[in-house]
């Protein structure tokens, strides 16, 4: 049986960082290629990078946010691409500005069935969230990582709201370890 | 004139306001008491023809002269029992003030059953109205009026009885004491509020049909009832599909065999945890309709489809994941 921590990958990061000035969206949309500028449907300017593939959602107070990427890397090297771009238009950007990392968001395998209703109970139905009829997921809110996980029939599982790499792991031994100790994963590890 | 009554009528509401800690209190300690035998900590039984409470073990009366609460007179029909009762209705959760104010009668009698004259007619109006402004004074109680009307509204049009609508309405009393209102709809707190207690007492009734007599829509309805359940800390457990079986196969005129049927299919379901995470409507939905396939009687999947507010491609899918199930047991 594979380690499910091997399972876990990254499925998106957000980011957000900005550049200390304010921006004329109009004149910026009409002078950056490919950029989507839409006041009416987003207040933002989307500008979509191809290598690492990202989206960056450029604001009219001079900040961004950069979401869709698969790591913490892309994220630097996508917006670098973006503020390179904001330079070559005469818009002065700091040489390395604060880049904070917002969520990343995981998906995990525990490779096997879960029992969710058995789950929902034994973990305390304070601590979590299980509407079948709203939503097929258990929602399980961790206090140590600070993380939100959706545990799924199938046992799969998504971690969102994590700030670092290590969060989602983290989370998925503090998974393991509490359904084990509950007797409800039959797994050998 | 109406100056004097209004007063009146708001110092007596005050005074019962101050009354019921106090009677609260008093019920706690009577609960603490405990029944031992004063000597021996035996157990004690009340004698009920006798009038006497008495030790088990060592036979002590403990006391000879037990008072009968009852009522002192006998009535032999309905009637009868309305002439001679002395109370009103008990108190109760679901009206905003517990059904404790006094009504002035519509009807424009005076207690001999002769018309008022029509001076007095429009006295007694004026005073109708200054005493419906009294009855409900603040915003949370004129909110509270209208939710447990709401509430009350609701639960009969899914025909649930009196004690989920009692819940409900307790549940909706707490949300309003703990400030959760602000921000949210009367209706949808309401509705959540039924829900919620639909749910507790086992007789859940789907999202889809309370959607249909409520005024709020599911979004709304499942993000107030999200909310309030977290807030509330109340701690409900997800729908078994059981519960929701004899409502379904009733409506669909099935008999008990197939709806026995149904239960075990979902049992049997419930072991292989092939339910986690499926709502639990549909899995009772298609199982009433395996079972009744299985016990012969004859219902179509769009009939299952109408009663159960399921699609027919969900009761399809869940059927077949049912059988084999089943065709996994009777193999095993």
């Amino acid at each position: 049986m594979t380690d499910p921590k091997d399972t876990i990958n990254i499925e998106n990061v957000v980011a957000s960082t900005g550049i200390g000035q304010e921006l004329d969206l109009q004149s910026v949309a009409m002078d950056l290629e490919g950029a989507d500028y839409d006041p009416e449907q987003f207040p933002g300017l989307v500008y979509r990078t191809q290598e690492p593939k990202s989206a960056a959602l450029i604001f009219r107070s001079g900040k961004i946010v950069c979401t869709g990427a698969k790591s913490t890397d892309d994220v630097h090297e996508s917006l670098e691409i973006v503020f390179d771009k904001l330079r070559e238009l005469q818009i002065p950007v700091d040489d390395d500005p604060e880049i904070t990392v917002q969520n990343i968001v995981t998906s995990a395998d525990l490779g096997e069935n879960l029992n969710l209703n058995a789950i929902a109970i034994g973990l305390g139905l304070e601590n979590i969230e299980y509407e079948p009829e709203q939503f097929p997921g258990l929602v399980y809110r961790l206090d140590e990582p600070s993380v939100v996980a959706l545990l799924f029939g199938s046992g799969k599982l998504v971690i969102t709201g994590g700030k670092q790499p290590t969060d989602a792991e983290a989370a998925v031994d503090v998974i393991i370890s509490r359904l084990s100790e509950l007797g409800l994963l039959n797994g050998s590890f | 004139m109406s100056d004097t009554i209004t007063t009146r009528t708001y110092s007596a509401d005050a005074k019962s306001r101050d009354v019921r800690p106090r009677e609260s209190e008093r019920d706690e300690t009577q609960q603490d008491e405990t029944q031992v035998c004063p000597e021996c900590s035996g157990h004690l039984v009340t004698d009920e023809e006798h009038g006497e409470t008495i030790c088990e073990d060592c036979g002590l009366v403990v006391e000879d002269t037990v008072v009968d609460r009852g009522p002192e007179w006998r009535a032999f029909d309905s009637a009868e029992r309305d002439s001679k009762s002395r109370v009103g209705a008990p108190t109760t959760k679901m009206m905003h003030d517990k059904g404790l104010s006094t009504n002035i009668g519509w009807q424009n009698k005076d207690a001999y059953g002769k018309s008022l004259s029509p001076r007095q007619r429009e006295q007694m109006q004026r005073l109708r109205t200054w005493n419906e402004r009294f009855r409900t004074r603040d915003s949370k109680e004129r909110n509270l009026k209208q939710a447990l009307g709401e509430i009350d509204r609701m639960a009969s049009a899914l025909g649930l009885p009196e004690n989920v609508r009692e819940t409900a309405s307790v549940i909706y009393r707490r949300a309003l004491n703990d400030d959760l209102l602000p921000g949210r709809s009367i209706e949808g707190v309401a509705t959540s509020a039924l829900y919620a207690s639909a749910r507790m007492a086992g007789t859940p009734r789907s999202l889809d049909e309370l959607e249909k007599v409520s005024r709020v829509d599911k979004m709304e309805l499942t993000r107030t009832y999200r909310y309030i359940v977290r807030e509330l800390k109340l701690e409900i457990k997800p729908a078994d599909p059981e519960q929701y079986v004899p409502r379904f196969a009733s409506e669909l005129g099935l008999s008990d065999e197939a709806e026995r049927q149904a239960r075990q299919l979902l049992r049997d379901a419930k072991e292989t945890g092939i339910h986690s995470g499926k709502s639990p409507v549909g899995l009772a939905a298609a199982a009433v309709y395996a079972a009744a396939l299985l016990t012969n009687e004859k219902v179509t999947q769009s009939e299952v489809s109408t009663v159960a507010d399921i699609s027919e491609v969900t009761i399809r899918n869940r059927y077949k994941e049912l059988l084999e199930v089943q065709d996994g047991t009777l193999l095993a």
